[in-house]
């Protein structure tokens, strides 16, 4: 599904990733774990489209096709999903009508007609219940007001509006009490199916015991430096990255 | 009421919906009342002093149905007009005003619009000015309002379109207990330039005024934004507000801001901003990762700017037409065809 080769990019004049090599397939959830500052959120927002970022070298092949060449708008309707690690807030737009204006433009790319207002609310009442949000959240601006784990819900609610075929969850973890941790995981694991793959950075082993990966990466200074089964997270749990660090 | 039969294809040319059918709607034409005068349903309607303009007496409360006045430049009058219109509440009483300004062709019109706003003790008004003229025009209002014992006045500008519009707004609160809030929205792009000065006096105490001016300027557009508070020395208890947002789309379309404080009192709540700022990049990453096309989240990032502007008008069928229209002018559907102002109402 997605195979990033020798992967170099940066912001100004520093260089964050440095041959970053990865291949995903349906079906797999992935980990990327890494030290702060190693390049994790980078390479998300790189593979989301994120203009910031120059990309110096190598490729990224998704659905066998450059997906570097795409604008972000694309990306997502092909399925590519970002969960941010602070999600933006945009007073005076309203939840229902980003969403509605994000689902039409999928339906557009599908050549599926837009969605009645009926339907789209009824849509959205299923996809809240998911992530147990209250339907009042649907006309409040994006984001404006909600505490951490509220904006890490609505993330998930979108995703589960959207569908990816893959979506990156950038530390959706943080900020989140156990409680709404365990919701979140819950609603990542009820849109996780056999054709879609996830890539979960996270600093923590915590989400990992409700999300379960099949493989797990650790980042460091902008290159994969260690990638085994989820054993590894438990690693890093416990003795923390240096070990791995001093290894190399 | 007798039918008005003078220049039938006003009415024809501005069938206007908003808000909603059977609205009471007055028309005028260069500034000449097209109606004749007399009472009606407790409300009573003249030509001006000079004949041109007109003089609105209201008494009693009339809030749930507004009276919609449509301004119209005709082709038979080219020349500069000025005018004058007088709305005048009597204590208690409450009305909801929408003047709507356009032109029928696409002249170098010239047009002055003053406006006298006296309101009772315990009066209500809510007047919104649509400017919806054209590029070549030239658009002046003065709006002067003085406000009566616990009066409130909510006052409204949307400057959709125009070629050069300069808005005054100068309000008196004279006696105590008076509130006004006064909004305004512009929308420019071209090489179209819009002003604003507006001007409140807190002559009395515990009186509280509200002002949230925003602009949207595109390509070479030019705005200037000049608002004063002015607290006299007995005005105590007095909350004053004002804020002034601007969006600027292009690096050559320029704002000028100037807000003022001059608080001679001691014991007030003022406030003032002003800020001017272009489309936020990350939010429309964060839009586009949600596969919102490019100028589709700078639409929606635009409305999303505006929102709290036309949230100040209270009347629900009124406000979503706004949100249409400003919706189509941000699109830039406006000046495909701005000589033709039907689609705007």
């Amino acid at each position: 599904m997605l195979k990033i080769i020798d992967l170099h990019a940066r912001i100004g004049e520093k260089e964050i990733l440095r041959g970053i090599n990865l291949e995903i397939n349906p079906g797999e959830v992935h980990a990327i774990m890494g030290p702060n500052g190693s390049g994790k959120s980078t390479l998300a927002a790189v593979l989301a489209g994120r203009e910031m970022f120059t990309v110096t070298q190598g490729k990224v092949l998704y659905m066998g096709q450059d997906l570097l060449a795409m604008a972000p708008e694309e990306r997502a309707r092909m399925g590519v999903f970002l969960g941010f690690q602070y999600p933006v807030e945009i007073p005076g737009l309203s939840n229902v009508n980003f969403m509605k204006a994000a689902v039409n433009e999928h339906r557009k790319y599908k050549n599926l007609p837009a969605l009645s207002a009926a339907e789209f609310l009824k849509l959205m009442r299923e996809k809240m219940a998911i992530v147990g949000m209250d339907t009042s959240f649907g006309n409040r601006g994006v984001n404006v007001g909600f505490s951490g784990g509220e904006k890490k819900r609505n993330e998930i609610f979108q995703m589960a509006m959207l569908e990816p075929t893959l979506a990156f969850l950038d530390e959706t973890d943080s900020g989140l009490d156990v409680d709404a941790l365990r919701v979140v995981a819950q609603g990542v694991n009820k849109l996780k199916t056999k054709e879609n793959s996830f890539v979960v950075i996270t600093h923590y082993q915590r989400l990992l015991d409700y999300i379960v990966p099949d493989i797990v990466h650790v980042l460091y200074k902008g290159q994969i430096i260690k990638t085994s089964g989820k054993e590894l997270a438990l690693e890093v749990e416990e003795n923390g990255y240096d070990h791995l660090i001093s290894a190399l | 009421m007798k039918e008005y039969t003078y220049l039938p294809e006003v009415r024809q040319a501005f069938r206007c919906s908003v808000p909603n059918a059977g609205i009471r709607q007055v028309f005028m034409v260069d500034g000449l009342l097209q109606e004749p005068s007399g009472m009606e349903n407790g409300w009573e309607l003249m030509p001006g002093k000079d004949g041109k303009g007109l003089i609105m007496t209201v008494r009693g409360d009339h809030f749930s149905s507004p009276v919609q006045i449509i301004s119209v430049r005709s082709e038979n009058m080219p020349h500069p007009v000025e005018f004058t219109n007088e709305w005048i509440l009597a204590p208690g009483a409450r009305m909801q005003l929408i003047v709507c300004d356009h032109t029928i062709k696409e002249y170098l019109y010239r047009t002055i619009r003053n406006t006298i706003i006296s309101l009772g003790d315990g009066a209500q008004l809510d007047i919104l000015f649509m400017q919806n003229e054209h590029k070549e025009s030239s658009y002046k209002l003065e709006v002067n309002a003085s406000l009566g014992e616990e009066a409130l006045l909510d006052c409204h500008i949307i400057s959709l379109y125009g070629g050069t519009i300069s808005n005054t707004v100068n309000a008196i609160m004279e006696k105590p207990g008076a509130r006004c809030n006064l909004d305004g929205l512009y929308l420019a792009d071209g090489t179209q330039s819009i002003e604003y000065n507006v001007d409140v006096k807190h002559l009395s105490g515990n009186c509280s005024s509200n002002q949230l001016f925003k602009g949207v300027l595109d390509n070479r557009a030019r705005a200037s934004f000049r608002g004063t508070i002015l607290v006299a020395k007995d005005s105590q208890k007095t909350e004053a507000f004002q804020a002034n947002h601007n969006l600027l789309l292009t690096k050559e379309a320029k704002i000028t801001t100037k807000p003022q404080l001059e608080i001679y009192a001691d014991d007030v709540k003022c406030s003032h901003g002003a800020s001017i700022g272009r489309l936020d990049e990350l939010g429309l990453f964060y839009l586009r990762s949600r596969g919102i096309s490019l100028p589709e989240a700078q639409t929606l990032q635009q409305m999303a700017f505006v929102q709290d502007v036309l949230g100040k008008i209270k009347t629900d069928t009124i406000r979503e037409r706004l949100e249409k229209m400003v919706e189509s002018r941000l699109r830039g559907e406006f000046s495909k065809c701005s000589h033709c102002t039907m689609h705007c109402c």
